[in-house]
């Protein structure tokens, strides 16, 4: 067992992998609970859509990706949250206009191209066991921005994702508060493109959220919990990936691998959860941890 | 006895002086004019429509004004939202979202506390005394959806508590409420007007109204009838703000409409 857990990191490009996916575990991980906090599901997903012209326009003309996915996942961001807070226009029906229209853009100038598949595909879905240091690098400088924005507005984000009218007559700006978070959402769907793919990452800033809120009703322990389980299922699906891959004979893509650990995760606390409200019904004990 | 220990020369805590608000075309509010010194309370009266809400927002300066003024402190309200507590309906608030009671109470003291810094033990002692007054300190480190409506909005008036405003807003907190908290309410307000405190809450509530304010300003998206609450609230002023579907019962009872 202890065999198959730590045999696949024989290797320094899964050792590399490895190191990607837990600091993209712990930047996802704590984001993730602000996404549930703010209700911000979607908006993330219409960032991984928005990311892509950014892209596709760097590949065109031969520049970095990541720089073209950074500056169209911060762009997207300001305008995102412009577009949330025009009255007359529903949020889902603004946040729909504007992926669309930068979808389509990123469509029309890969389109221009003959020889793109390969490098969209993993685009797509990721290629975490190509990652080199210098990559790592990069995800790791965004996670420590990210990480140090987000304890310095902490409270005044939480403040603003639980009464956004008091946050508003007690003098905050909610705009300038909602751009940061935005930004924040970008960055990370930036970050996380390269190891699971623009249609997987979106799995990355939902799941542990989601699984933090199940196990816990205070912030504090469920940033701990999303952390956790963002990291726990990133290492266990990049160990599933390698052993089916190369014992077993079949091919499971490492970045989906992790996104499936991450559902089966899911699923699992879900049903524990619900066993236990059932069982400690009218007993039930809100968690001692301290705020 | 009041104003015992305020200078005689500062501005009142609330002007408001003529004011229109709209939205699009239509004028929510025409003409509006209102004045709160410390220690005095208004109760807003009029029918859903009449512009309550759309007062406290102004006076918050979250709705811009297409006539008039409104100063605060002396004050453009923005500049004075540090000193305005807000208390709206709790049942605006999602009860499953993960914060605790005294997590609530003490967002009171984030302006107070300021950027990049958390709450510090004086700023917990302040949330813990509110919450004392309200009659929830045993519940401080429960989820804040698992408490009652009524426990909600005492949570909501101990963070206005918390934040030490001198300019109490409350937007309908005695809907729907029950027997113990409307009594908190009601002893609440009566000590933050002795220690100076101005408030201007809206509310249906003819008798609470009676027991929490000095004064009253009648509404119908203008001002029917403002000033000392025994003679701006009448039969004639009540069928006027709520046309005639009004009845006001003997002395001091409620509103009743018949129609929405």
């Amino acid at each position: 067992m202890v065999r198959l857990l730590l045999d696949p990191f024989g290797d320094a490009y899964m050792r590399r992998a490895l190191v990607e996916i837990l600091v993209l575990s712990g930047l996802a991980g704590v984001v993730s609970v602000y996404v549930l906090l703010r209700r911000l599901a979607f908006v993330g997903d219409a960032l991984t859509h928005t990311i892509f012209p950014g892209i596709a326009i760097a590949f065109v003309v031969g520049q970095s990706l990541f720089v073209g996915a950074l500056l169209a996942g911060l762009a997207s961001a300001v305008l995102l949250t412009v577009a949330t807070r025009i009255r007359r226009i529903d949020h889902d029906a603004a946040l729909g206009v504007l992926v669309g229209a930068f979808f389509s853009l990123g469509v029309v100038v890969v389109s221009t191209q003959s020889s793109y598949t390969s490098d969209l595909t993993a685009l797509l879905f990721g290629r975490i066991l190509t990652v080199d240091t210098a990559e790592i690098i990069e995800t790791t400088a965004i996670a420590v921005a990210v990480l140090i924005v987000l304890t310095l507005v902490h409270k005044e984000v939480v403040l603003r994702s639980f009464d956004p009218i008091a946050a508003e007559a007690m003098g905050y700006r909610v705009f300038l508060l909602d751009l940061l978070v935005n930004a924040v959402v970008a960055l990370v769907v930036v970050a996380g493109v390269r190891a699971v793919g623009t249609v997987l990452v979106i799995a990355l800033l939902v799941v542990p959220g989601a699984i933090a809120r199940l196990v816990s009703e205070r912030i504090g322990p469920m940033l701990v919990a999303s952390v956790a389980a963002a990291g726990l299922c990133g290492y266990l699906g990049l160990v599933a990936s390698y052993e089916a891959s190369l014992n077993h004979g079949v091919r499971l893509g490492s970045g989906s691998t992790v996104v499936v650990a991450l559902t089966i995760a899911f699923i699992l606390t879900g049903g524990a959860a619900a066993l236990l409200r059932r069982r400690g019904a009218g007993t039930a004990a809100p968690g001692s941890a301290v705020p | 006895m009041a104003t015992s220990a305020e200078p005689e020369a500062l501005p009142p805590l609330l002007a408001v002086e003529g004011m229109s608000v709209g939205y699009g075309r239509q004028l929510a509010l025409e003409d509006v004019s209102l004045h709160v010194g410390p220690g005095e309370a208004v109760a807003l009266i009029g029918p859903n429509g009449a512009g309550k809400s759309t007062l406290l927002k102004a006076i918050l300066g979250l709705l811009p004004l297409t006539d008039g003024r409104v100063k605060v402190l002396g004050r453009r309200p923005v500049d004075a939202r540090e000193h305005v507590g807000y208390v709206q309906q709790a049942d605006t608030l999602d009860p499953e979202f993960p914060v605790s009671v005294v997590q609530v109470v003490l967002m009171g003291r984030y302006r107070a506390v300021g950027w990049f810094r958390r709450p510090g033990a004086a700023d917990r002692r302040q949330a813990m005394e509110a919450l004392a007054e309200v009659g929830l300190a045993d519940r401080a480190r429960d989820r804040f959806g698992t408490l009652s409506g009524g426990q909600r909005q005492r949570v909501l008036l101990a963070r206005a508590i918390a934040q030490r405003a001198q300019l109490l807003l409350l937007d309908e907190p005695f809907n729907g409420l029950d027997a113990t908290t409307s009594d908190i309410l009601i002893e609440v307000l009566a000590r933050l007007r002795a220690d100076g405190v101005g408030v201007v809450m809206s509310t249906h509530d003819l008798a609470v109204a009676h027991l929490t304010c000095g004064e009253a300003c009648v509404l119908n998206r203008r001002r029917v009838a403002y000033g000392p609450i025994g003679e701006a609230i009448t039969p004639g002023t009540l069928a006027e703000a709520y046309g005639s579907r009004a009845v006001l019962l003997a002395s001091g009872a409620t509103v009743v409409t018949t129609n929405g």
